[in-house]
Parts: structure tokens; sequence; C-alpha cells
């Protein structure tokens, strides 16, 4: 039987799994995957609570249709940054950008 | 779906993605770190299904496939090992991060666990999907139409970061003008 704890507990191990990529890796495209996973957890924790506490309202779909474009937002202007520092710099490396003034 | 169905569904879709995600930050091949985050997060989908989310179930399933290939491309293009072939680590402060995530993981899955939510009669038929459309074009229309300018936003944003040169592009041959990004366009051999 999967109930609501289920699947926030779930959520909160994806969530989990990405916040370690995201504290752990030292490539500017590798912490937005750990982004993208901690978004992912919360879209599962959305379309949980529309599964279990409130199936009759649209409230929780939007939601997720907003983490979604989110997603997308901050993979867009992720890349474009990682364009412009590797043109800078010649590198995605985080432990080498260490100020912002070149 | 069943409860049967969901639980057969939901299961094995939980534990693949929980595997691939651990997974995506332990192998040293880019290309297969990319390739895992999309098993992760497109397995994530059919969760949705499973949970009677068809509409968000198959739009995770069509996002995702979408921009993690395009991760993956820029994966190839900027690490300085994609194939993972040279042995580089590209990681730092594993071990406090593993225990800030596991303090995490703990503490969510805790609230989760002993909060009491409320429960709703959980019946096997699909929700309506009239119910999203009016939910965008009503209540929620405001943020639906924020939600499209902030990507027409990182759009234009994104071409203007991107550009070589910078938003007003490469100085002129001859030009006193600098690069806006300071980017003089020419290369070390």
């Amino acid at each position: 039987m999967i109930g609501l704890p289920v699947v926030l507990a779930v959520g909160a191990l994806l969530f989990a799994i990405g916040l370690y990529g995201v504290l752990s890796q030292t490539n500017a495209i590798m912490v937005i995957m750990g982004v993208e996973l901690m978004l992912g957890a919360a879209m599962l924790n959305a379309v949980g609570f529309m599964r279990y506490a409130w199936p009759d309202a649209a409230g929780g779909a939007f939601f997720v249709l907003i983490a979604m474009t989110l997603m997308a937002v901050e993979a867009t202007v992720g890349f474009a940054l990682v364009i412009s520092t590797f043109r800078h710099r010649r590198t995605a490396e985080l432990d080498d950008l260490t100020e912002l003034r070149g | 779906m069943s409860d049967l169905g969901t639980a057969l569904v939901f299961w094995p879709g939980a534990a693949i993605m929980l595997l691939t995600g651990v997974y995506v930050f332990r192998t040293s091949s880019m290309a297969r770190a990319g390739l895992l985050l999309l098993a992760a997060l497109g397995v994530e989908g059919l969760v949705f299904l499973a949970l009677a989310a068809e509409f968000l179930g198959v739009l995770q399933l069509l996002m995702m496939s979408g921009e993690m290939v395009i991760m993956v491309f820029f994966m190839v293009m900027f690490m300085p090992d994609p194939g993972g072939l040279m042995g580089m680590d590209m990681t730092h402060d594993k071990r406090r991060s593993a225990v800030a995530a596991a303090a995490v993981a703990v503490a969510l899955a805790a609230v989760a666990v002993a909060t009491d939510w409320p429960a709703a009669v959980v019946t096997g038929e699909t929700p309506d999907l009239r119910q999203i459309g009016f939910e965008v074009m009503g209540r929620s229309m405001f943020s639906f139409l924020f939600a499209a300018v902030t990507i027409l936003f990182a759009m234009v944003g994104a071409i203007l970061l991107a550009k070589q040169g910078g938003r007003l592009g490469l100085p002129a041959p001859g030009s006193d003008r600098p690069a806006d990004d300071g980017d003089d366009g020419e290369r070390p051999a």
C-alpha cells in the first residue's frame, strides 16, 4: 500500500541525492544536474499531494507545471553561464572561479 | 489504476529513480551521467503515470528526454574528462556533502512519516484533465502568463550571455571599443 508519507519519503531521498550532487561536484554542469534532481523531488511531492491529499484540486498539477518551467529556465541560463565562463576562463570548474571580476 | 497496479509501478520505479540518481554522481563518464539522469527523471515520469497524473507524466517524459540529451552534449563539450578515461576527480568535500545530504534526508523523511497528513479517499479513477485547463485559464492565469514571460526572458538572456563578445558582439576590426565581455575573439594557438 502506498500513501502520502511513502511518496514524500522517496521525494526526500531524491532531494538529498540532488543536494549531495550540488555540494560535492566541482563542475558547473554537474551542479545543474543536482539541482534538476532536487526540482524533480519537489515535483514528486506535489504529485503525491495531488493523489493522496487533495485529488480534486488542480493547483498541484499547476505547481508541477511551474516547477517544470523552472527546470527549463534553470538549465537554459545555467548552460549560457557555462558558455560565457568557458569563453573567459577556458574552464567550467567552480573551484577555479574565485572572483567575479576576470 | 488499481492499488496493486500503482504499487507494481511505484516501487520498482522509485528504486530505479533513486539508484540511477546516486549513480549520476558516482560514474566518471559524463555521457553516462547525463543518460543516468535521463533515466532517473524519465522513470519519475512513469511514477507520475502510476500516481494517476497522466498528463504530467507524459509531459515529464517529453521534457526530460529533450533536456537531458542537450545536457549530454554540453557535458561532452565542456567537461575536462568527458569519457572518464583519465581518472580525474571532479568532486570536493565528499564526506561533508554526504553527511549534509543524509541529515536532510533523515529530517525530511521523519517529517513526512510523523506528520498527520490529510487523507482523501483514493479512487482508481483518473482525475478530470479539464480541471488543469480551468485552473490555468482561470485562477492561475496570471502565474501561467508570468511563467511564459519568464521562459522568454530566459531565452533572450541565455542568447545574450552565450554570444561571443557579449551583448554587443565582437568589435569591428580596427575599432577601439572593447568587447562587452572582454573577449576579443582571438584564441591562443
